[in-house]
């Protein structure tokens, strides 16, 4: 599904990702953990095309799209879900929901699809983004994303400036869409949430991927224990 | 005081129509086109052109939108593209600074090359009687495309996929190409229908009063204090206050007088600059 190469990014040439280099699966859930300020964000946002990549590739379904802007990017079915959430203030859910579907009309069957996945945003379809709670942006960005109906969704810390309890809910509509086949990329620092989720992961420290495994694996891992699971 | 308010609500209409021009392409692209008023006047141009050439009205008007809408594109795609590689406020200072010299440029020539072309509209038949007061035809025709104007722009921004995608760029551009929307084909709609509502400007003007070659300034300025007043990239705003000057305007200018009527409409931009930043209806960054 995604494979990525000796891919750099950064930001006015200083590369903050160095040369690395993971894959997806169909059918995969894959986390990428990391501390404040390891390069999770500037991966996800240069492969996703919103940032220039300055070498490398990144395969998708068979395309290199480094360099290839977002927009484009969305179409061939990678949908981005940024930290930032980047809502639009003053309209409402309906609006959001029917702007993720573009250039298309949307489609009634996803439109329920994504309204059973999230009942808070059918209860709330006439409310604007800007005056909803962080978790329900966060429900409200991931919904957006649905609607294009992607085949690999990519969420960078879905669950930032949420309260435990909706971070868990977060990981169970993730789950959910896991079982419809959806593939998914995850970056996350609240690191056993994504673990229990996730069949794989990857370590990323100071832009470089220091290494990879199977979440049991990284889960028995010293460094990893120590560094993201609070375990001396 | 009938009459001048009404006078006031004609001339506010098309204020409005001019200033969402303005401020769309401001808040899309975050240009602030100051060749806008040429835009407008080169449209106009066209179309008297064109009825010099013995086309009928409707086709001088025709072919004046298009001019105008070709003005836009062009601006698009050449002297715009080192502006839209900046960002923030260096992109709107430099913007401000080509659009000005290209207004001077467009001034120059038009000054040199037809200095008595001008643009008016005859709209024959009798006054029709409003509220008691005497209406020329050619207010009621300007007003009542200006309201068309509005009521499209409104259904194009609500209703429309495309509007929708309009809105969602000026709201949070990033997001917008997330959903696989193109900015840069977007900021060239924009500016093509900015070019196409100077000119339609232009042509509900001249129904009542001569537009000539030099008129460009005044209209820029006119859309300018209209915008600030508004609010940046709100159309609603851009409605609301050119109503609101265009009353203001019509009324100072019959009981205090002309000269001071420019000095009273900018001391309303001043003054909303500092009381409301943001317009009347225009969001707060």
């Amino acid at each position: 599904m995604l494979e990525v190469r000796d891919f750099s990014a950064g930001y006015q040439g200083n590369d903050v990702v160095h040369d690395v280099s993971f894959h997806v699966d169909k059918g995969e859930a894959v986390m990428i953990i990391g501390s404040n300020g390891a390069g999770k964000t500037t991966l996800f946002r240069a492969m996703c095309g919103l940032l220039r990549a300055s070498s490398g590739v990144v395969l998708f379904k068979g395309h290199d799209v480094a360099g290839t802007p977002a927009q484009r990017v969305v179409r061939l079915g990678m949908g981005f879900v940024p930290a930032e959430r980047h809502l639009f203030p003053r309209m409402t859910v309906q609006e959001h929901l029917s702007l993720g579907a573009y250039p298309k009309r949307p489609d009634p069957e996803t439109m329920s699809i994504v309204l059973d996945l999230f009942p808070r945003l059918a209860e709330r379809r006439r409310q604007r983004a800007g005056t909803m709670s962080g978790g329900e942006q966060q429900m409200l960005a991931v919904g957006r994303a649905l609607m294009s109906r992607p085949r690999l969704l990519v969420l960078d810390e879905p669950t930032t400036g949420l309260a435990p309890k909706l971070a868990h809910e977060a990981y169970e509509a993730l789950e959910v869409l896991r079982r419809q086949g959806l593939t998914l990329l995850v970056a996350e620092q609240q690191v056993p949430l994504a673990m229990a989720f996730c069949d794989r992961g990857y370590v990323l420290e100071n832009g470089v991927i220091r290494f990879g495994g199977t979440s049991e694996e990284l889960a028995k891992n010293p460094e990893v224990r120590r560094a993201y699971l609070g375990v001396t | 005081m009938t009459a001048v308010i009404l006078d006031g609500i004609v001339l506010g209409l098309q204020f409005g129509v001019l200033a969402v021009g303005l401020t769309l392409v401001y808040g899309l692209g975050g240009v602030l086109n100051l060749a806008y008023g040429q835009m407008a006047v080169v449209a106009a141009i066209a179309a008297a052109l064109g009825m010099d050439a013995g086309l009928p009205a409707g086709a001088a008007v025709g072919v004046g939108l298009l001019v105008g809408g070709v003005f836009g594109l062009l601006l698009d795609t050449t002297l715009l593209r080192p502006v839209y590689r900046l960002r923030g406020e260096a992109r709107v200072l430099l913007s401000l600074l080509l659009t000005l010299g290209l207004a001077f440029v467009v001034d120059g020539l038009l000054t040199w090359q037809l200095p008595l072309e001008a643009l008016t509209l005859h709209i024959g038949g009798g006054a029709v009687e409003i509220l008691g007061v005497p209406m020329r035809r050619g207010s009621l025709w300007a007003s009542g495309i200006s309201v068309a104007v509005f009521v499209s722009l409104f259904f194009f921004f609500r209703g429309t996929m495309l509007g929708r995608a309009v809105r969602s760029i000026i709201q949070d551009e990033e997001g917008a190409r997330l959903v696989g929307i193109d900015p840069n084909r977007m900021r060239t709609l924009i500016l093509v229908s900015s070019g196409v509502l100077a000119g339609l400007v232009a042509v509900t003007r001249s129904m009542t009063i001569p537009v000539t070659v030099t008129s460009g300034i005044s209209i820029t300025i006119f859309a300018l204090i209209v915008t600030v007043v508004g609010g940046l990239g709100s159309v609603a705003g851009a409605f609301l206050a050119g109503l609101l000057l265009g009353i203001i305007n019509s009324v100072s200018s019959f009981y205090i007088g002309t000269f001071l009527t420019l000095i009273i409409l900018l001391s309303a931009a001043a003054l909303t600059i500092l009381i409301r930043p943001s317009g009347l209806l225009g969001t707060p960054e």
